[in-house]
């Protein structure tokens, strides 16, 4: 379960996070909209052990993870947690096989036979199987994308966190990767999503986070339609 | 470790051009160090080698033929001086001297054995303490009138090795000598010069048709003097100088020093050309490194949301510094190490005959030490950017990489 306690994080004079309290059940898929720079990504980040928040709590699976050590939190993003960020994410030096697997490196063990199988089933699931020999730059924005999908699997983390997964892609593949996510979560992953993408908010339990507060979701009204956010 | 290793390799390999332009500003940098170095330690050595084998503390030479006198001592040259013979025992009588010997210098004409004029010495075998003790070391005799003894450099061109020389026949103006043994090379003079009986020097120069001024036997053309412990080099020439003004006398550190200020004065340019090498490669490869590392923060908050420990993105960062500054060395040091090989006879031409080169065993230790200088100053420039961006959140790395 991930749960945040009167999470806060200001930037200079703009407060993009107040004092939000909320949770997500495991195996819960949590859709947040809201404006671009409205705070989508720092809450997806001070949830996920990427920035600190100035005030408040967050729990994966009951641990504050503000409260654990440097190693400590690297390891809970490293075991619980999936990330899917807007960008191509993958590392443009290493071809497919190698950023799938990298992940593992920071567990403190070396790939093994059962893991390159793994990864070469996760690749065929996210529907880029054949192409594992290839680097970055010989793929589409939207292979990239599933193929940082299936990175962020490799642990089996029970939590993904992504933010704007389909940001810069065509309809077709948005498409794709959404229903990529919904299998993933029907297989019990805990999904929180940040999207502009407002025909997938009924994916899960839609949120929209306005003025540093999350509200149930009620309306296209906060998003105009492929409006990407950068986040903030 | 095999993991940190291979990511670093392969970023590195990605950036090739950025890359090689850091090793290659280090490289140079090690280079020319290395060539430095060895040129330095080389003018050591010889000085070093010069003095010791020199055998005397100070030499007396006629004083108005001070600089040829200097040049055929230390450089061999095939010059004439002479002065009489009976201002040794003057020089010898003279405070602080313990004991004296004289050497007559003779020109050789075109000798058959060599491919330039060679300096022909006579000393006493009696008496003399520069030459003769090893003459006798290395003969188990003293040296007989119709024997020679070759310098190192005199006639390998035409010979071959030493082993080759010893006892074969040279003639030198008309009359035959047998070659009794091989100087061990002293960098100096003696290298290029043939040494002979005095005896036989006088009688060369009177017998012989094709020597241009005969030498009376009441000549002589330098004086070589061993002090009494103790003495002063300085102080002891100075008072030789003053009671016999006829001579000029060297003390063994003037013979050596205008070379030494030659040679000196090319190693300062190198020296500093490779500081200067040096400070732009550390400004280049450091601007680059760290522009680079600003460059990949996004992907660096990427390894951190992966679970990369702080530790492992500063251990990554120093390592591809490392890497740079190693190869960047390595390849220095053997190019410095190439040049000095193929420079070494082409120094000796450009510098003059002096010039000995280290033994092997400092090539290496230097390039070990110039290599090891390399990585350190590659991990501390590498240091900050490697702490800088360890210490980033993730959030905030990917945030400033976009």
């Amino acid at each position: 379960m991930i749960r945040i306690e009167a999470l806060s994080k200001r930037y200079k004079d703009a407060t993009v996070l107040d004092g939000l309290d909320w949770r997500v059940e495991n195996g819960g898929f949590a859709v947040i909209t809201g404006r671009s720079g409205g705070g989508k990504t720092t809450l997806l980040s001070a949830m996920g052990g990427l920035t600190r928040p100035d005030e408040g709590r967050a729990f994966i699976d009951g641990l504050d993870i503000w409260k654990l050590s440097e190693p400590e939190l690297a390891s809970l993003r490293n075991r619980k947690l999936g990330f899917i960020f807007q960008f191509p994410s993958l590392m443009p030096s290493l071809n497919m096989l190698d950023n799938i697997l990298l992940p593992i490196a920071f567990s403190g063990r070396s790939p093994n036979l059962e893991d390159r199988k793994f990864a070469l089933s996760l690749l065929d699931m996210v529907g880029v199987g054949g192409k594992e020999e290839l680097y970055p730059f010989q793929l589409s924005g939207g292979q990239q994308r599933r193929a940082a999908i299936a990175r962020a699997m490799i642990n089996s983390p029970p939590v993904l966190l992504a933010d704007e997964p389909t940001g810069d892609l065509d309809e077709k593949t948005e498409s794709e990767i959404m229903r990529l996510f919904q299998d993933i979560n029907r297989q019990g992953t805990t999904i929180v999503m940040a999207t502009h993408a407002l025909d997938y908010v009924d994916l899960g339990k839609a949120y929209t986070l306005k003025g540093g507060r999350l509200i149930p979701y009620e309306g296209a009204e906060v998003a105009p339609a492929g409006a990407a956010s950068r986040g903030q | 470790m095999r993991q940190i290793f291979y990511l670093a390799l392969q970023t590195l390999k990605r950036k090739r051009f950025r890359v090689w332009v850091m090793i290659g500003s280090i490289f140079l940098a090690c280079a020319t160090l290395f060539v430095a170095v060895a040129l330095s330690k080389g003018i050591s050595h010889t000085l070093q080698t010069a003095l010791e084998r020199l055998g005397a503390d100070l030499v007396a030479v006629p004083a108005e033929a001070r600089d040829e006198a200097e040049a055929a001592l230390i450089a061999g040259s095939p010059t004439i001086f002479y002065m009489p013979a009976a201002l040794e025992d003057r020089v010898r009588a003279a405070p602080g001297v313990e004991r004296t010997c004289a050497q007559i210098f003779l020109r050789s004409l075109s000798a058959p054995c060599c491919d330039s004029e060679v300096s022909l010495v006579g000393f006493d075998p009696q008496r003399d303490f520069t030459i003769a003790p090893w003459v006798l070391q290395k003969l188990g005799a003293p040296l007989r009138n119709n024997q020679i003894i070759v310098g190192a450099k005199v006639i390998s061109a035409v010979v071959g090795t030493p082993a080759k020389a010893i006892g074969q026949r040279l003639v030198f103006m008309g009359k035959p000598f047998t070659v009794g043994t091989i100087l061990e090379p002293t960098g100096l003079g003696a290298d290029y010069t043939v040494f002979l009986t005095m005896d036989t020097a006088y009688q060369m120069t009177n017998d012989s048709p094709l020597y241009p001024l005969p030498v009376k036997r009441d000549q002589i053309s330098a004086i070589f003097i061993k002090l009494e412990k103790g003495a002063e080099q300085a102080a002891a020439a100075l008072a030789i100088e003053q009671s016999i003004p006829e001579v000029k006398v060297f003390t063994a550190n003037q013979l050596i020093s205008s070379y030494s200020r030659q040679l000196h004065s090319l190693v300062n340019v190198l020296l500093a050309a490779g500081g200067v090498f040096c400070a732009l490669a550390l400004s280049l490869a450091g601007s680059l490194f760290f522009l680079s590392v600003r460059q990949r923060m996004r992907e660096i908050g990427l390894l951190m949301a992966m679970g990369a420990r702080k530790n492992f993105i500063f251990r990554l960062v120093l390592l591809e510094a490392v890497c740079i500054s190693g190869a960047g060395g390595l390849l220095g040091v053997l190019l410095g190490f190439v040049a000095v090989r193929l420079g070494r006879d082409r120094m000796a031409e450009l510098i003059g005959s002096l010039y000995m080169w280290p033994d092997p065993p400092y090539f290496f230790k230097a390039a070990g030490l110039i290599l090891l200088a390399a990585l350190i100053t590659g991990g501390l420039g590498g240091l900050y950017p490697a702490w800088r961006i360890s210490q980033t959140e993730p959030y905030e790395a990917i945030r400033r990489g976009e």
